[in-house]
């Protein structure tokens, strides 16, 4: 009788115990995906970033041979990035700078069988790198450039081994006496490296000087400070995040970008937004060149700007006019083409007004065949748009299952 | 003897007379008092028990010492039962003679209706906590004593209770409640809130100063008046009346850890005074698996020291005044002062190194304690605990452009006009954070007979924040400081309808007033300081149920809905990046327990038990930073939400006093239950699908159990000592810092399987006066991780020496 007792109090005990095995058993579902054979063609990659609940992103490298159809996601794929990441795709490595406290730079290429591997991360910096770019001589340029900090730090870094070649730190005293200069853009030229900034207080993020365009001159591959070019025919140079203030053409010239967009990051205007240009192999602005977004766009402005050759260049315009504008928004965007020659806007038709994520366009837009490939969140999903930039028309492709897409590359 | 025993008689009968004559004479003019205390056969005193005159219905509870008192009874011949769950009803005539206290010892004995081996097992505190309707973990620390384990390291033995730790001593730490975290839970120091206890920190507090630590899982009592979403923690210091515990361990990493406690009472006049004093020091020098870093490159990966990892903390606790009067049970005026410092070796992860960066604090805290059965009328308790708390604390990071890497070699980040630069090695601050806090808990119980009572809690609580960062002297945050007030209201029914089971019913009310100033239309002519406040209310309700299904069979129902209301930083931002969420409401849950524990012995040496519950949390309107990919701002939202499904379970088994073994599981699964998020401008609408929908949050241990042996030899050497020997060991598996179902799975995220060993080897003499002990803790130097793979030490050797009296 009382073992009798005992053993059925045991049993109940072990009654609750057992329903742990239901909930366990419940949480299995680890299938592995098969890969498909790798045959050399190349695909498409897109670095897609997931926010989890807690604000936090995490971004998956993804390979996929179709982005016109069906739905992309990484769900059990793609290599994995915890933190804050920016993409860069440079010659046939992409190039992953950020990450969670890391400054590291990661490379990511495609290995013999055709997936997707990693290496690098053996560089480490004081800050992150705002930016990695291309040098002509095949070496990477990168910035750190921060609001907070009081000096500018400029990298060469071997494309091959991602270790760094050379550094130069310059005060930040020699590029404005104001405190908070904020990165916009870099671009290297012949013996140059030019790099664009404007004026953000670090803790309040108002901008305070919004008179004239500000570019930095350095020695290439020297890295060494050589002096602020001012132009005061427009404002100042880019705006938050979108990396986009300076562009190179085909043929080393640069062209300068000001939109003191408040949509941007501007907590004021005092200048007509315009695009000037910087003559390849000269260190000063072509005074007789001057695009005027009042006289082409109606005053309608542009946060981004991808060169398409021929001195067309892909822009994401603004819809709404700086007086309208909302703080930050990056938006309303629709995409156009400019012809900073014969100074012309062309509308691409196809692809409805949408938000932007204030992040760098040429990274997570793909320029490839004549198309340009981008990413556009409609109502609560997000779906690829090719661009047909000679007839300016485009065609919705495949659903992307992400929350942004930080990347858009072909490997 | 057997001569004095006429004597004795004959002395009774003298005495038995008297007392009728003044009976008689007092009956219609003076009442007289009962007082007693109730203990079980092994002489454990019995809170919570009901006692009851039965000709006049009237009755008490006792207290946790368990005393009881029942004033004002007309003189005369009356009935008393004393009924308590798992004990024998007991019954016993009495007298109450006019104008006199009649003083009674009952001894109970435990319900032992069906078996004849089940020796009547008397129930020690940690017991009786467990025994409650609450889904509750006690542990003593009594066997802990000569160990030099802290309030931490005693936790995170406790089913359901995971502690990431960033480090070593001192280092900070994530204490998780079933998944839940944060300000979600939270915790107390004898009834106290410590949420801002500023400079106390749990891995601190030594457990010689502590007699216990019970945790409440998900349901909290309302005597604890709080808004926790998941539970809290209450930490009950030593709080015997004379005793004098003195110990001190030296360990590896140069740890120091000195504590003494102690108390004095005079019984005649109730005088007590009561102190704890602590000192900690460590220079957590213990190697690292890092990345050495030289010119912006990793040259290396080596195991290293850490260098910039120097704590220390002290602290006085201080108690006076009087117990056991007919004013109070318990008045009590105290002073805790706390100080700590510490130098913070890297950030959340280990990529980031730093040698120059301190974090200090130090805070003073004021209590007054008061407690009193049948204040005005019996079964009328009273208590009110209070504390104010002052708190200043710092953050120090002002070298100019210096950079180390793991070998703690420095470099100098220089210009090209060769002067270092003036960034600091995170961000240049030399932050002052001034805090005070008021917290008073008033708890009134009414025993409304034999069989239920009504408690009333009244929490209160004030804060207030400012800070001043003097690197940064325009930073509005320093201009503007933010307050906190919230109030606390809670009502339980307690009903016992029969001695084996007992139910409470709870309603609890919330309300905060925070407080802040902000500046509008900056640089405008109508620029101006404005005060903000905000306002709310919020309602929780909850039961709790225990059936004694057999004297050894307990079955436990629990059920909370659960608040934590926001917080100033949550409803007003910070001025900069956090912008300000008026309409920001409170976090939800519905928190629900199904336990059941079976104890028993066997042939009356064997003592066994065994128990198990399931754990459910449906929590929402968690609050969380909503995402602006295109802007540095961001605000708090009430957007997310989870589920946990756990089960917890343990085992208990000991063999006389000799040998005992324990061990518990818990497993938990802690999924995303948001359909959509919300991620600000980059889609039409701000809303989002959840691509985590149902999926396992990330960094949180999923399955994780303890074990532990024990053997002690009594008068093994000498008479009156003991040997003692412990073995602990803990195993968390692997778990992932991503969400598992996406990405190729390349291992790179995941935090491996640990299992550490502790051992512990104590020798004490002179009936406990005398203690050594030598404890190995990470027995087999196992690599152990927490957080972001923050490496904690290897193997640790200590040794401790302790007095008591």
């Amino acid at each position: 009788m009382r073992h009798l007792v005992k053993f059925r109090s045991l049993m109940f005990v072990f009654l609750l115990a057992g329903m742990s095995q239901f909930f366990a058993a419940c949480s299995d579902d680890d299938d592995p995906v098969p890969e498909e054979e790798y045959n050399g063609e190349e695909a498409y990659v897109l670095s897609l970033a997931y926010q989890g609940t807690d604000g936090n992103f995490t971004y998956y490298t993804v390979q996929f041979d179709d982005v016109m159809s069906g739905s992309l996601s990484a769900v059990g794929k793609g290599i994995d990035q915890l933190g804050y990441y920016s993409y860069n795709q440079i010659d046939d490595k992409i190039y992953a700078t950020g990450g969670f406290e890391l400054t590291d730079i990661v490379a990511m290429e495609k290995n013999a069988s055709g997936q997707l591997e990693e290496s690098g991360g053996v560089s480490s910096f004081a800050n992150s790198l705002n930016d990695v770019i291309k040098g002509e001589d095949g070496s990477l340029v990168a910035i750190e450039m921060s609001s907070s900090s009081d000096v500018v730090t400029l990298h060469r870094i071997d494309a091959e081994t991602v270790t760094v070649q050379d550094s130069k730190t310059t005060a930040v005293s020699n590029l404005t006496d104001s405190i908070g200069p904020s990165y916009s853009g870099m671009v290297q030229t012949g013996d140059y490296i030019f790099v664009s900034y404007y004026i953000s207080n670090p803790t309040s993020y108002a901008t305070n000087s919004t008179d004239s365009a500000e570019v930095a001159v350095f020695t290439y591959p020297g890295l060494d400070f050589v002096k602020v070019i001012s132009d005061d025919r427009t404002g100042p140079v880019g705006g938050f995040g979108t990396a986009a203030g300076l562009i190179k053409d085909g043929n080393g010239n640069v062209y300068v970008l000001s939109h003191s967009n408040p949509a941007n990051g501007y907590s004021k205007y005092t200048q007509d937004a315009a695009i000037l240009r910087i003559n390849s192999g000269e260190t000063t602005f072509d005074p007789d060149y001057i695009f005027d977004f009042n006289e082409v766009t109606d005053g309608k402005t542009t946060a981004h700007m991808v060169y398409l050759g021929g001195n067309k260049v892909f822009v994401e315009m603004n819809t709404q006019d700086r007086s309208e504008q909302v703080a930050w928004a990056d938006g309303p965007l629709k995409p156009a083409i400019l012809d900073l020659g014969a100074k012309t806007i062309n509308y691409v038709e196809g692809v409805p007004e949408h938000a932007g994520i204030g992040r760098k366009l040429a990274a997570s837009t793909l320029l490839d065949d004549g198309y340009i490939y981008m990413v556009v969140p409609e109502a609560e999903s997000l779906f690829v748009y090719r661009v047909d930039t000679e007839n300016y028309t485009a065609t919705k492709g495949a659903e992307v299952q992400a929350n942004f897409i930080a990347g858009f590359f072909k490997l | 003897m057997r001569v004095l025993k006429p004597f004795h008689i004959f002395f009774q009968l003298v005495l038995l007379l008297l007392f009728c004559a003044i009976n008689i004479w007092a009956q219609s003019v003076e009442p007289g008092w009962v007082k007693g205390e109730v203990s079980s056969y092994n002489n454990e005193t019995l809170p919570g028990v009901n006692i009851v005159v039965k000709e006049l219905g009237k009755g008490t509870t006792t207290n946790i010492e368990g005393q009881f008192e029942i004033a004002a009874l007309p003189a005369g011949n009356y009935t008393l039962l004393a009924s308590c769950i798992g004990f024998q009803p007991f019954e016993q005539k009495i007298q109450v003679i006019a104008g006199e206290t009649t003083k009674l010892s009952l001894t109970l004995k435990e319900e032992s209706y069906l078996i004849n081996d089940v020796l009547v097992t008397g129930k020690s505190a940690t017991r009786r906590v467990i025994e409650q309707a609450y889904q509750v973990a006690s542990v003593s620390t009594k066997d802990l004593f000569n160990s030099t384990a802290d309030a931490k390291a005693v936790m995170n033995r406790i089913s359901g209770v995971r502690i990431q730790e960033e480090g070593g001593l001192g280092s900070d730490f994530n204490f998780t409640l079933n998944g839940f975290s944060g300000d979600q839970v939270k915790f107390f120091m004898d009834g106290i809130p410590m949420d801002n206890f500023g400079a106390v920190n749990l891995g601190d507090l030594p457990v010689n100063m502590i007699e216990r630590i019970d945790v409440y899982k998900g349901v909290v009592p309302v005597w604890l008046g709080t808004d926790a979403l998941g539970g809290a923690v209450n930490i009950i210091t030593n709080r015997r009346e004379k005793y004098l515990d003195a110990s001190y361990s030296l360990g590896s990493f140069n740890t120091h850890r000195a504590s003494l406690n102690g108390a004095y009472t005079n019984n005649e006049t109730g005088f007590t005074i009561r102190g704890n004093l602590f000192y900690n020091y460590s220079d957590n020098d213990y190697k690292v698996w890092a990345r050495i870093v030289e010119n912006n490159t990793v040259v290396d990966t080596a195991w290293v020291r850490r260098f910039h990892d120097r704590y220390q903390s002290a602290s006085v606790k201080l108690e006076t005044g009087y117990v056991n009067k007919p004013f109070a049970d318990n008045l009590l005026l105290g002073l805790m002062l706390t100080a700590n410092d510490k130098q913070v070796q890297h950030g959340a992860t280990m990529n980031t190194v730093y040698g120059g960066i301190i974090r200090n604090s130090k805070s003073a805290v004021p209590t007054l304690k008061f407690n009193k059965k049948n204040l005005w009328r019996e079964g009328l308790d009273v208590s009110l605990f209070s504390a104010f708390n002052i708190t200043q604390s710092e953050v120090i990071d002002t070298l100019s452009g210096v950079r180390y890497n793991w070998r703690g070699d420095k470099t100098v980040l220089t210009n090209n006009n060769g002067q270092a630069s003036a960034d600091g090695e995170f961000y240049r601050t030399f932050t002052t954070l001034d805090e005070q806090e008021l917290n008073s808990q008033l708890n009134v119980s009414y025993a409304l007979g034999a069989r239920s009572s009504l408690a009333f809690n009244y929490a209160y609580n004030y804060f207030h924040r400012e800070a001043f960062d003097t690197e940064h002297p325009d930073n509005i945050d320093n201009r503007f400081p933010k307050s906190l007030q919230k109030q606390v209201l809670g009502l339980a029914f307690k009903f016992d309808p029969d001695r084996r089971l007992s139910t409470t019913v709870f309603g609890k009310m919330y309300h905060i007033k925070a407080k802040t100033s902000k500046e509008f239309d900056f640089a405008l002519e109508t620029q101006r300081i404005e005060e903000v406040q905000n306002k709310q209310a919020n309602f929780g309700y909850g039961l709790a149920s225990t059936w004694f299904v057999l004297p050894e069979l307990q079955l436990k129902l629990s059920y909370e809905h659960t608040s934590r209301m926001p917080m100033p930083e949550e409803i007003f931002g910070d001025g900069l990046f956090v912008d300000a969420n008026p309409d920001l409401g409170p976090e939800q849950s519905n928190n629900f327990n199904l336990g059941a524990e079976y104890r028993f012995k066997l042939y009356s040496i064997h003592q066994f038990a065994v128990g198990s519950s399931l754990v459910y949390r449906d929590a929402k309107d968690l609050i969380y930073t909503v995402v602006t990919v295109s802007s540095p701002k961001t605000h708090y939202d009430n957007l997310s939400k989870t589920r946990v499904v756990g089960f917890e379970s343990n085992f208990m088994y000991k063999w006389k006093d000799i040998v005992n073994v324990g061990a518990n599981v818990t497993y938990q699964d802690i999924t995303d239950r948001a359909r959509r998020i919300y991620n600000e401008s980059y889609t039409g609408t701000g809303w989002q699908q959840n691509f985590h929908y149902g999926f396992r949050l990330p960094n949180k241990p999923y399955l994780f159990a303890n074990l532990n042996a024990g053997l002690n030899l009594a008068d093994l050497a000498t008479p009156a000592s003991t040997l003692g020997f412990n073995y602990y060991l803990n195993f968390v598996e692997r778990y992932f810092l991503t969400w598992t179902e996406l990405g190729a799975g390349n291992g790179k995220y995941v935090i491996p399987r640990q299992l550490s060993q502790d051992v512990e080897l104590s020798y004490s003499w002179k009936r406990g006066k005398y203690n050594v002990s030598a404890e190995c803790r990470n027995l087999f130097d196992s690599k152990l991780y927490d957080k972001y793979y923050l490496q904690k030490p290897g193997r640790a050797i200590s040794i401790k020496l302790r007095y008591t009296i």
